[in-house]
């Protein structure tokens, strides 16, 4: 039996669950989101990794668990970028600089394999929103491009207009050091690149397996596809990461609420391997291709 | 904090109902005092007999029964930025409800025989069937405590879901004893929450006055104990030891007659 | 675990005992309840008489003394930049007559909410408890044998067996030892250890309801799944009240509330307690419920006490108080289920 650690408990630094006060330095209004700038009300850097979260309080609205888009190569402040959704996301795309809000975190374990994409090549799909914390992943990769391969990405997105940091993926289109694919599932009259959904570019990618590691961002259905589709390419499991979405209200493991089979996404995630996750029956249930059939199987019986 | 650009009117309106939820909101005492100070009161017909037809936020109370129920609400909703409809009666029709079981001609015969035909009546619907309606609040009459929760979030612009969680819940967390252990049969597990168990820590059981949670599950067998301090009225109900949650709800028809929370509808087995 | 010194004190002297605890300190204990006889809840005690020595179960743990369904955490201000006040509540209390099987269920609250990243409002609040445990019998629905905590002591700082005339004290840790130096008391003995021997044997016979395989199987049947048709049975009855989860004095999962102040300046925030049987416990924000099947609920409840926590933390998350099994208003009983899934995996092979 594992004792409980006594002396940790005695630490002041242990979560009370108040936040502590940050101010919004800038918000940014897209047509499907906003991505809101902030900063610690001691100045001091957050220092996340590209893919934790953090807890934003609107006070008197709630609490909700939130990617980091920003990446901490770049400023001492961070940003979020939300969706307005729920109560407190609305209140949120509500705010406007000189607001205050409280923050806990960084939590979760963002992109670990951040070491282990040293070297190789490394391949972003997001769908969406998921985006986001991607967003955070790509600037910290062009920050530190000589320590990466070759870097991809591919990002869709519903309508044109619902496509995020506009302005910045324009600039993606034309950074050689970066392949950048765009996508809509829904064409409008003014747009000119690609249509279809983030696995068709995928298809036609030329891939090195055995040298690329992948990280995904976007709506639950969106996984299947993508992973179907990376391991035809002969990516093996381990090198294909998750980044998951899930309701929780402590963000360190507590709550319950995002628990999926002995893991909590936002303790142990939110992003996973695809190895690990194939092995989770309540993962399967929800996307994991195979694991899918097999819970279908089940019910059925 | 304040995202009203001036204090916003209020004024309370009635339909079909007993006015009761007016009546219990004053029962909030100096806490009424303190809610109203952000607000100007300009219709509630309980309190003061002064009358605005120019208002904000409408707090509409009662079942749309009659015809010139419909225009009457159409008004309100088209003058007040914000409609709220206020307890069961409002929100999912409550007892007014029972009479959709029956044909309104022949309602109007079996109850007022030739003179009938002079009576306005249509089928019980709740506010949400004809207008839009911005926040529900559920309960026979309202609880205070989610009244006030309520008004709050109104005033900050927040939106108010009612709870999609059973009384049991909130029986628990006030550990007050499961009525069931009495012996009586009670709508708790299958009752939206909100309320804060005040039927059950009187010693009641919940009649299910604020309507069936989401995913109510009517087939399970509710456990019926017979107890020495059955209420005569659940005697029948407890001799039957293992009646299912839809059997219950049918002899508890007072609450439960125009569906589920939120969707409206006006159809009915009187059941569920 | 062995105690660090027996006692013997005798009933009178125990309710001065008593007394002389409340006079300088909160007594928190089994009391009947005032609307039905027979029944028992923690809370207040008055006084010495108000405890209730012979109570079978209570609906609700001692976990609502510890972690209260509905806990401040602390308060806000709408101000630029917005006051906060962490609430704290420093001021100690005696925990008494704590069953065996809550002991375990502290314990096992002790582990979850230490686990790092640790939490400090749990923690904080058993620091102001001195806990004194108190030996039983059984009811219908206990089935403490099958889980191990029959004999548990831990975290208790005082444990009582009643023998007669009195009861027979353990001291198991310096609080404990202080907190008895109030007590007349004498040392235990032949005579009285026997006594309390045969109370514990006593009880150890009496349970009925046991499960059919150990812990370690348990587990396993679990994981290699198949049980589908036995959740869906489960699930046709289950009305998903959460009744189970709140009663239960393992389960902490949890939701947190921001309520106004009536002057609309500020407000406090709260954590309450929630239940993963509850239809949008695992909602997300587009909607999207990963677990919205009943039968997956269930089954969830099931894993996380027999399977994730007993794996993480080598221990079961149920203490085998049987309160699930009386709260159920559809007679959902945890060792009949678990028997239904070990005899379907052996059917299985």
């Amino acid at each position: 039996m594992a004792a409980p650690d006594r002396q940790q408990a005695a630490d002041i630094s242990i979560i009370s669950y108040m936040p502590e006060r940050a101010k919004v330095i800038s918000t940014h209004r897209e047509s499907s989101a906003t991505t809101i700038e902030l900063v610690l009300e001691d100045g001091r850097p957050l220092h996340h990794s590209p893919g934790q979260f953090v807890q934003v309080s609107v006070f008197g609205y709630g609490e909700a668990p939130l990617s980091l888009c920003s990446s901490p190569t770049r400023s001492e402040s961070f940003s979020i970028c939300v969706q307005p959704k729920g109560n407190v996301s609305r209140a949120i795309t509500a705010l406007s600089s000189g607001d205050w809000v409280g923050i806990r975190g960084p939590y979760g374990q963002g992109f670990f394999p951040i070491d282990q994409m040293r070297r190789k090549n490394v391949l972003l799909v997001a769908g969406g929103i998921g985006i986001a914390p991607l967003r955070s992943l790509i600037h910290f990769i062009c920050d530190k491009q000589k320590d990466y391969g070759r870097l991809q990405v591919v990002y869709g997105a519903k309508t044109p207009s619902t496509l995020l940091f506009q302005k910045e993926t324009a600039q993606w289109v034309e950074n050689p050091h970066l392949d950048f694919y765009l996508t809509v599932d829904q064409p409008d009259k003014t747009w000119q690149g690609r249509t279809g959904v983030v696995t068709e570019p995928l298809r036609e990618m030329d891939l090195a397996p055995d040298n690329t590691i992948a990280a995904i961002c976007g709506p639950p259905v969106m996984f299947r596809f993508v992973a179907m589709e990376l391991l035809q390419k002969g990516l093996s499991g381990e090198n294909i990461y998750f980044s998951l979405e899930r309701r929780f209200k402590c963000g360190i493991g507590k709550c319950g609420h995002c628990q999926l089979n002995d893991l909590y996404v936002c303790r142990d995630g939110p992003v996973f391997r695809y190895s690990d996750l194939q092995t989770r029956k309540e993962a399967g249930e929800a996307w994991v291709p195979e694991k899918a059939q097999d819970a279908a199987k089940e019910e059925k019986r | 904090m304040m995202p009203f650009a001036r204090k916003p009117r209020v004024a309370f309106f009635d339909f079909a109902c007993c006015e009761g939820c007016q009546l219990s909101i004053l029962e909030l005492d100096e806490k009424l005092f303190d809610l109203l100070a952000h607000v100007e009161v300009v219709a509630w017909r309980e309190v003061m007999s002064e009358i605005s037809e120019e208002y904000d936020i409408a707090f509409c109370e009662g079942s749309i029964t009659r015809q010139q129920d419909i225009e009457r609400i159409k008004t309100i909703r088209d003058k007040a930025e914000i409609v709220v409809s206020l307890g069961t009666c409002a929100s999912i029709s409550c007892h007014n409800a029972l009479k959709n079981k029956w044909a309104m001609n022949e309602l109007l015969a079996l109850v007022y025989s030739e003179y009938g035909e002079h009576i306005d009546t249509i089928p019980a619907r709740p506010i949400a069937d004809v207008v839009n309606v911005d926040y529900q609040i559920l309960g026979c009459p309202v609880s205070l405590p989610e009244f006030e929760t309520v008004f709050k979030r109104i005033l900050t612009r927040q939106a108010y879901t009612p709870s999609n969680q059973p009384v049991c819940v909130e029986c628990k967390r006030n550990d007050i004893l499961c009525v069931h252990e009495k012996g009586m049969v009670c709508l708790g597990p299958v009752t939206r929450c909100g309320c804060n168990a005040i039927c059950t820590a009187f010693g009641d059981a919940c009649r299910g006055c604020r309507g069936l949670i989401d995913d109510a599950n009517l087939e399970a067998p509710v456990r019926a104990l017979f107890g020495e301090k059955l209420h005569p009225i659940m005697a029948e109900v407890a001799r039957n030891n293992r009646l299912t949650g839809k059997e219950i709800i049918a002899r508890f028809s007072l609450y439960n007659n125009t569906g589920r929370v939120g969707k409206g509808e006006e159809s009915s087995d009187g059941t569920a | 675990m062995t105690p660090r010194g027996i006692q013997i004190i005798s009933g009178p002297d125990f309710n001065m005992f008593l007394e002389a605890i409340m006079a300088v300190q909160t007594v928190i204990g089994p009391r009947e309840r005032g609307d039905q006889p027979g029944y028992y809840l923690f809370s207040r005690l008055q006084r010495a008489e108000d405890f209730a020595p012979g109570y079978k179960t209570t609906t609700l743990p001692p976990k609502k003394i510890l972690a209260s369904p509905k806990e401040k955490l602390f308060s806000f201000t709408f101000d630029k930049p917005p006051r906060l006040r962490l609430h704290v509540d420093a001021s100690p209390f005696v925990l008494l007559g704590v069953h065996p099987c809550d002991l375990a269920g502290i314990d096992a609250l002790d582990h979850a909410y230490a686990h790092p990243p640790a939490e400090m409002r749990w923690s904080a609040n058993r620091k102001r408890a001195t806990i004194i445990g108190l030996d039983c019998q059984p009811d219908a629905y206990c089935f403490c044998s099958s889980v191990g905590t029959d004999a548990a002591r831990i975290p208790c700082d005082l444990f009582l067996t009643p023998i007669d005339h009195g009861y027979l004290a353990e001291i198991h840790s310096d609080r404990g030892r202080q907190l008895l130096q109030k007590a007349n008391t004498s040392n235990a003995g032949e005579e009285e250890l026997a006594a309390a021997k045969r109370w514990r044997q006593q009880k150890v016979e009496r349970i009925r309801a046991k499960f059919d395989a150990p812990l370690e199987r348990i587990a396993d049947i679990l994981e290699t799944g198949g049980l589908t048709p036995t959740w869906k049975e489960t699930a046709k009855r289950c009305y998903s009240c959460g009744s189970c989860n709140t009663a239960c004095p393992t389960c902490f999962c949890f939701d947190m509330i921001d309520e106004l102040d009536p002057d609309l300046r500020g407000g406090t925030r709260y954590r309450t307690w929630d239940s993963c049987q509850l239809l949008d416990f695992a909602m997300v924000a587009g909607g999207h419920n990963f677990r919205g099947e009943r039968w997956q609920r269930v089954r969830h409840r099931w894993q996380r006490k027999f399977l994730y926590l007993f794996r993480q933390f080598g221990r079961p998350y149920c203490t085998g108080c049987g309160r699930c099994s009386r709260a159920c208003t559809v007679d959902i009983n945890i060792v009949d289920v678990t028997n239904q899934l070990i005899a379907a995996a052996k059917m299985e092979g």
